[in-house]
Parts: structure tokens; sequence; C-alpha cells
């Protein structure tokens, strides 16, 4: 199977939109679900997630608390805030600008 | 508010960080374990799922690292570090460290305590109302009691009343009596009475600087608005702390003055000292009530008794230059309509000539700034030269440190540090070194800072300025030893950095390497001399001053000369009264019969104590002033014996001369030749307002009024039979000891008036001494610097001599086994000395001529460009760069060459 690296960039806005679909999960979970949800084209390269989600806590876009997962393990859960909600936006539409231009280029020739 | 809510997460991570770490690890340990168990489930051994998860998860460690810099506290641990290695690297050569922060602490403390003293002086805001819209008439640069038409700087209080109502660009007008007046009051119920200092303020005074009491009340106009009607007193905080120990009933108590009694009204904040700078009254008393503070002075409703100085408030949205032309107009309608005023011809040109300047006044008023502003910023100068040469000295240590870990540095970049990291590393480790001796310099220039303060004094009482510690002295430390670190750390943190690496590692110790023939550290050390020449110079020049300065002829005898001060206003005298004239005959009589006393004599003034000066006029005399200005003296019939003063022709006065006699003057040679310019002046006759007709009777020598430096002054001297006033210097010529004639002294003056108060008991020596405070100040603290800047540079030509012979030793050595005799590699090292030495002198002259001329208005008997003084100041830097060169020269003449070729 053939796996592409996430664009640069990006990886916030997958995270942000993980979690503004699913509500609250843990780091792996966020990283399963963006393989599962990509069809396994995307691939994290999955310990990059944690300085992400680092910054994001300090940037106050999610907030975490500790929870229990399904096979009792402590695990961090992470969830949106409604600064998050907005960074989100702005994510999607910059993304969308940019993919958006970038059609147009490919299509053109 | 984002950015303020990221501030307090982000330090949230900083206070608990170690829970964070975990958390971290907590987190990327289950990431793991749920991936390697998703792979079991696919097939994987435990094993290799194990491997695959974490080559899926990437470095953990780098990881780790990227999610704790996130957190962006990277710098402050960097600092930590940085500074924990500064401190070590500090102990690991006390020797070095010790001279830098001895250096360090003496150029920051004197800068420090410098600073101190002209923030107080010259920068501080008065502590009232918006300083800053406060405005002085004139300049303040006369003071005391004139008549002088048409005056800008003193003023009437008939002139303040009409200028307070009229004008429509203040808030408010204030006046204050243009002298802090030394008078002897008692608390009421008090036998004993005590030195007090009062200032006459107008009522609008302190409402108009927005002061309240802190407690009572502050004056009110309604307190000056009748002659003689308000006996009341605001008192200062430190007066009340001094003379009643904050006794809380102190607004019942009342203060008896002569014969007036005043009651306290209200306590002044404790930071409130007026408006004066150097001076901290005890009371304030309304000018209503002047006649019963100063008997003498009676200006309350006369127009021409100028003795006010006039300040405003700007009313909000004026300025200045409206402000200045609304006064000007009113000064010339208010003058004019004076009855009585003076409007001659001539008076009239020069009224519609002058203009009155309105002054900032935020900072108060100060005529200690007039005479210190100018040594203070030239020691400020000096100063920071001697910080500069500190500097110098630092940066050549650390450069002979960081060329000796050149291995280290090269060592450490070569395992993958960066330069940035590495300059940053050694500019912290030069901060910390600043740092430290800031602190040291803290604490020196608090103490530094009183020395000074009792050395601008002059007299036996400190001023009252505030040389505490402040916040801004604080900050203008921490710049400076900011300014300083990087000054010094950041030639040798480049120098250390830019080593060519491999070459640096291949080479072992010993040998000579970029440092040992590093130009740089020549150049500081030749900068240090050139500085040093400059303030050795400059000393030299001040100490030459002060020499000649002291061997001025005062014109009296200023040995063996007591002087104190009695005040008999205060034990219920009159002026004008032959009591008064019988009390000082009587008193100079039985301290005249001592047998320790060979003359004594009252007189108004004695020598720097201010003037009584305006002009006479001789009949026949026409010159380009018809009137001439003449300095008077009132004094006793053995005044001129008292005083050493020579009598030249005529005679002095005696017994004949009374108060029903005709008036008669002794005059001095310049007023004899300048205005009897043909044949003697003995029995010719002149005038002086009152006194129509003053006989001359005497010439005497010419003698300094008010300073040392001042030209030849005409003086005229009346006999106090004639003129009775009140006379507060008695002088005493006494032979034996000081304090035993003084006590004798004081016991006799009151055998004859028991109460009569006795006062600034001091010697004329004293008095002159202290006329060249200023003078003798900077010498002392411009010589003090300029050794402490040769000693400095001494250590400078030391050390780095000293490392250039150590990395030499190796090439001394094979000098030497190929023949070379000692004395050559003596004279080797000592010629690369004197090379230094005069490169630094070539630089040093030019710069200290052209200093020079900035000071050389402070020069007495001087020009500025001074041979002798160029001349050994050379010399001595010469001399002290040979001795501080020798040491390590000599160590090069030792080296074994054996010893030294095997070290390689």
């Amino acid at each position: 199977m053939h796996r592409d690296e996430i664009p640069p960039g990006t990886l916030y806005l997958l995270i942000l939109k993980t979690l503004a679909r699913a509500g609250e999960m843990h780091g792996y979970e966020i990283a399963d679900s963006i393989q599962r949800t990509s069809d396994h084209v995307l691939q994290v390269e999955e310990g990059s997630l944690y300085p992400a989600l680092q910054r994001m806590l300090i940037k106050g876009w999610v907030k975490a608390k500790w929870g229990t997962t399904a096979g009792s393990r402590r695990a961090r859960y992470y969830q949106l805030t409604a600064s998050g909600r907005k960074q989100l936006e702005t994510e999607l539409s910059q993304f969308e600008r940019v993919i958006g231009a970038i059609t147009r280029v490919i299509q053109t020739a | 508010m984002d950015w303020l809510n990221e501030i307090r997460r982000r330090l949230w991570m900083l206070i608990r960080h170690r829970q964070f770490n975990m958390d971290l690890e907590d987190e990327m340990r289950l990431h793991l374990e749920l991936k390697a168990q998703e792979l079991v489930r696919a097939g994987l051994t435990p094993e290799d799922a194990r491997y695959a998860a974490l080559r899926r998860f990437g470095n953990t460690t780098l990881l780790k690292e990227k999610s704790h810099m996130a957190w962006g506290w990277e710098w402050l641990e960097h600092l930590v570090q940085d500074m924990n290695y500064g401190v070590r690297a500090m102990l690991r050569s006390p020797g070095i460290t010790i001279v830098a922060l001895l250096s360090l602490a003496l150029g920051i403390g004197a800068n420090t305590a410098i600073f101190n003293l002209i923030d107080a002086l010259m920068l501080r805001a008065l502590p009232v109302k918006e300083p800053g819209r406060l405005l002085l008439f004139g300049d303040a640069s006369d003071c005391c009691i004139s008549d002088y038409f048409p005056n800008q700087v003193l003023y009437s209080y008939p002139f303040y009343r009409e200028m307070q109502q009229k004008n429509q660009v203040f808030s408010q007008v204030a006046a204050v009596f243009s002298m802090m007046n030394r008078v002897h009051g008692s608390l009421e119920g008090r036998s004993e009475t005590e030195p007090m200092n009062v200032q006459l303020v107008s009522g609008t005074y302190f409402p108009m600087l927005g002061v309240q009491a802190v407690a009572g009340r502050v004056l009110t106009d309604d307190d000056d608005r009748m002659r003689d009607g308000n006996p009341v007193a605001v008192v200062s905080y430190s007066w009340w702390t001094r003379g009643l120990a904050r006794d809380s009933s102190v607004l019942n108590k009342k203060l008896k003055i002569g014969a007036a009694v005043f009651s306290i009204v209200g306590v002044a904040p404790k930071e409130f000292f007026g408006t004066k700078v150097g001076e901290s009254p005890d009371i304030w008393i309304p000018l209503s009530m002047q006649k019963e503070v100063l008997p003498s002075v009676d200006g309350y409703n006369d127009n021409f008794s100028e003795s006010l100085y006039l300040m405003g408030r700007l009313k909000p949205g004026m300025n200045t230059a409206l402000a200045a032309a609304n006064v000007n107009l009113l000064f010339q309608q208010i003058l004019r309509g004076f009855p009585g005023a003076p409007l001659s011809q001539e008076n009239m040109e020069k009224l519609a000539k002058t203009r009155v300047e309105l002054t900032p006044m935020a900072t108060g008023l100060s005529e200690l700034r007039r005479q210190f502003s100018e040594p203070l910023k030239i020691l400020m100068i000096v100063v920071g030269f001697v910080l500069m040469i500190a500097c110098a000295n630092i940066a050549n240590l650390l450069l002979a440190r960081s060329a000796a870990r050149g291995r280290e540095l090269a060592v450490r970049q070569a395992l993958g540090a960066g330069r940035r990291r590495l300059i940053r590393q050694l500019l912290t480790e030069s901060l910390v070194l600043a740092f430290a001796g800031g602190v040291l310099g803290v604490a020196l220039a608090a103490g530094a800072s009183r020395l000074l303060l009792r050395m601008v004094s002059g007299g036996p009482e400190a001023l009252p300025l505030d040389v505490s510690m402040n916040i801004r002295l604080l900050l203008f430390t921490l710049g400076v030893t900011v300014v300083t670190g990087v000054l010094f750390g950041t030639i040798p943190a480049l120098c250390a950095t830019s080593l060519q690496l491999a070459g640096s590692l291949k080479e072992g110790r010993g040998t000579v390497t970029a440092g040992a023939r590093n130009p740089l550290a020549k150049a500081l050390v030749v900068s240090q001399i050139a500085f040093s020449l400059v303030l050795l110079v400059g000393a030299g020049l001040f100490l030459h001053s002060l020499m000649n300065l002291m061997n001025v002829d005062t014109g009296f005898n200023r040995e063996h000369v007591l002087r104190l001060q009695t005040d008999a206003s205060s034990v219920g005298y009159k002026e004008d009264n032959v009591h008064l004239t019988r009390l000082y005959a009587e008193i100079e009589e039985a301290v005249s019969a001592l047998p320790s006393v060979r003359a004594a004599s009252y007189s108004l003034f004695t020598y720097n104590e201010g003037s009584w000066n305006n002009p006479v006029s001789v009949k026949g005399y026409v010159s380009a002033d018809s009137h001439r200005d003449v300095h008077h003296n009132v004094v006793g019939t053995d005044y001129f014996a008292t005083m050493g003063i020579p009598l030249l022709e005529g005679r002095g006065f005696g017994p004949q001369d009374t108060a029903d006699s005709p008036r008669v003057a002794v005059i001095d040679e310049t007023m004899a030749h300048t205005m009897f310019p043909k044949g003697s002046p003995i029995g010719r006759h002149y005038s002086r307002g009152g006194d129509r007709d003053i006989e001359v009777i005497g010439v005497v020598k010419d003698v300094k009024v008010n300073s040392l430096q001042e030209d030849p002054q005409p003086i005229d001297y009346y006999p106090y039979a004639q003129h009775s006033r009140y006379l507060n210097d008695f002088e005493v010529r006494y032979s034996g000891n000081l304090d035993a004639v003084a006590d004798a002294v004081r016991q006799r003056i009151h055998e004859v008036s028991p109460y009569l108060p006795i006062s600034n008991v001091t010697t004329l020596d004293e008095q002159v001494e202290r006329s060249i405070g200023n003078q003798r100040l900077v010498a002392q603290l411009s010589t003090f610097f300029g050794l402490l800047a040769v000693f400095l540079s001494c250590i400078g030509i030391y050390g780095v001599m000293s490392y250039v012979v150590t990395r030499r030793t190796n090439e001394i050595g094979i000098r030497m086994a190929l023949g070379a005799p000692r004395s050559t590699m003596l004279w080797m090292v000592l010629r690369e000395i004197l090379i230094l030495a005069t490169s630094g002198l070539l630089i040093g002259v030019p710069a200290a001529l052209a200093g020079d001329r900035l000071v050389s208005n402070m020069l007495f008997g001087l020009k500025p460009i001074d041979p002798v003084t160029l001349v050994s100041a050379t010399i001595v830097l010469l001399m002290v760069a040979a001795i501080a060169g020798y040491l390590p020269a000599r160590r090069a003449s030792r080296v074994d060459p054996m010893f030294a070729l095997r070290c390689e």
C-alpha cells in the first residue's frame, strides 16, 4: 500500500478537524483516526503529533484532561475549545484557498 | 486577552514542568503500547510489534525535546545553565575574578555615587503637584534685599500682590523670601533657645505648590493679608520629629521667636523641603510676619524693598511664551504705577530694556547647583573614564582567559555547538561578572555618596540632600552594569569563537597561538594608557590650580582668628539703639581682656558671607558710571587689628568716632585708586544713600570679599558706633589653644549677656577653606581617580605582559638555547611595553590638551596648556608602565631553556 506524508502545515488542520468530528480523543486515537479516515493514505509520523498537541495546548486551541480508556488505561483526552473552533475555520478556508489555487494552476495546463 | 492567557499557560507549564514532562512520557508510552497491541493483532510477534511501533513513532527523545521547546522556556533554561557555568568559571580563576570585581565595583560605585549627587542636586523634580507647570520669575541669580531699579530677579511684596491679582496666565502666584533665615527661637514653656531655619513665604505658597499638611493645615492666603496680623507657622516634618518627637499635640504648641509668639498650625509632608534644593527650613512663616522674624526687615508695604522670588503655576492650556508676554506687560505697568517710582530718564531707559525671563523650576532653585554643577559634570566624565579603563582591563583578562580556553571552545564547536550559542554563553559569563561587580558597586556607592555629600557640604553639618538609594539610581546602575558587561564581554567572545578549529585542536599548549600576538589586547592597553594620561593631566591641573588658590593673598591674616556668631535680636535688642552698641562694646572689651586674646571686634561680615553693596558718589569723580558699587562693612574699633589688615594711610577708628561726631569711613586701596585718583583720599568726602557726607579717615589694604578668585573690590568700612545695626559676626585674634580660647570667649560673652545665643563657632582659616570647597573637591577626587586609573592600567599592563611572556616561554627558551643573553630577553619584553606606553601617550597628549580646554574656566592662575603638568604626567606614566612590565620581563629573562623546551 502506498502511503503519503501529510503536506507540511496541515497537521494542525487535521488534528483540529478530527477533534471537531469526534469531540474527545487521546493521542493514539487521533493518529489512528487520521489514518483510517484517509483510507490509510495519509501517514502521520505518529510521534510528531505530540509536539503539535503541546503547541496547540499553549495556543489554547485544545484543552486536555486525564481519563481512562476502554482498556482502563490512563490517557490524556483532548477537546476543542472555542478558539480552536475558530482556528479550524481559519485553517480550513486558508487550505481551501490554497488547494483551489493549486487546482486551477494544474487544470489550466 | 489571548496572549495574556497564553502567557498564563506558559508560566503554568514552567512552574509544573516536572509534571508536564511526566504526563508527556505517559502519553507517549500509552501510544506505543496501543500501537504494539494493534500490530500483534495484525499478526506480528510482540517483539517485532514493539520495534515496528517505535519505528513508526520516530525519535522519542527528539520529540520530547520538541514538545518541551514548544513551551518557550528554552532561553531561560540556557540562561540558568550559562549563569551556573559563569559562576563556576569565575570561581576557577579567583585571582582574575577578584581583580575584575574590585575594579568593576570601584568603577560602578564611583559612577553611581557621582550620579546620585547629580540626581539629587540637579535632576530630581520637586515633590509637589505637577512640578513641570511651575515657572520662576527671573533666574534667582541674586539674593537678599535690593533697592535696584528695575529688578527682574528680586521683587517687592506690593509687586507680588499686584502681579498675583492682575495676571491672566497663572492659576496662582506665590512669593518666597530670597534667603532662609537662621533665628533663635524656643518652644513656649522651654527656657533654652535653639537655632531654627525660618523660611518666609506668601500665603499662596503652599496652595500654589499643591502641598497638603500631614497634620493640621498649611498656610493660606488669609494668613498673609494683614501686616503683623497672623502669628502662625507650619513646621517641617523633620523638625517635628527632632524637636517634638512627633508629638501629636504639636498643633497646640507655640513658638517664641524674639518677642513674637507663633502658633503652630500644621506639619508639612516628610518629603517636602521647600523649593530650594540643599536647604531645608524648619518652619514656614507668612511674609506678613517678616518684621517679627527679622526685625531689621520690614518690606511688607515697601514698593521698592526687593527681597522676594516670585513663582507661578501655569493655568491649564497656557504656555511659557504666552505667560512671559503677560508678565512683562504687567512688569512695566506695575513698576511705573508705583507712587514714588524713581522714573528718571536713565531709569526709564533701563526699565524699557528690562525683560523678565520665566525659568522652569520643576527641579527647584539652588545656589548649590550653580556652584557644583560644573565640578560634578567633570567628575562624572572622570569616573566614566575610570570605568572605561576598568572595562578595558577586564576585557583583557577575559581575552587572556578565553585564549587559554581556546581548546575547550574548539572542542565544543567541533561537537556541534553553534557559534551564536557559544557567544551567548561567553556574554552571559561576562554579564554575571558585571552584575556581581554592580552589586558590590551599589554597596560601595551607598557609602561613597554619603562621603561625597560630606565633602560637598564643607561644613560640620551635611547638606540636607537625599542621597539614599532609590529606584532611579538602581536603574542607572543597572544600565551602567549591562553596558560595561557587554563592552568588556563582546570583543573577547567574538575573538574566542572565531578560532580556526582544526588549528586549535591540533596545537598543544604552550605554543604561540593567535592570542599571544593578539593586537587587540595591546590596543586595549594603549587606550588605557591614553585615558590614564588624560585623567592624570586633569588631576595635575586641578591640584596646581588649588595650590595657586591656597597661595592667594587674602589681604587679611587668616591664621589664629576665631569667628563666631551671636544673635542680639533674639534677646530683645533693637537696632538704632544705644543699648545694642553698648552690648557690642562691652563684649569686645570683656573678651579682649582675656590673656590669650590679642584683639576682638564685631563686624557685619568677615569673608565669603555675602555683602551689602550699593553705589556711592564722590564729588568731582566722573567716570563711565558716575556711581560705583562699593561693598560696605560695619566694624568695631579693633577690626583691622583683629583681622590683620594693614593700615596704609591715615588712621583707623577710635573713641572719637561716636554717634554724634561727623560720619567717617576707612576705604581700601582699590576704592582709593579708582574713586580718588588724584592725591591722598584722606580728608576727602563722599556720599552713600542716606549718609550724605562721609569723610575718609584712612586707607587699608585690599581684602577678598566673597571668593579667592575675585578681582580687587572697592570696599569701605564704617564704625558701628555710627551705624547701630545688628552685627552677627564676632572675631577674636588669639594665641594658644583654639578650644580653650573658644570656651573662654563663650564664657566672657555670657558673663556680659547670659542668654545671648552663640552659634557657628569656627575659624577664619576654615571660612577661607570652605570658600574653595568645590575646587578642593574636584582636585581631591580627580587625583584619587587619576591614581586609580594609573593603578588599573598598571594591572592591565602587568596582566597582558605576563600572559605574553607565558605564551612565548617556548620561543624565549629557543632563543636562549641559541645563545641569546638574558639581558636581551629582558630588553625584548621591556621594549614592547615601552612601545605600548609611548603609543598610548602619543594618543593621550592631544586628547588631554583638548580636554583641558573644556575645564579651563575652572582653573585659577593657570593656562590650560600647563607644560609642567603634562610633562610630569607623562613621566609618571612611563615609569609606572616600566615598573608594571618589569616583573614579567624579569620572568622572561629567567626562563630555563631546558625547561621551556621540555614544555613542548
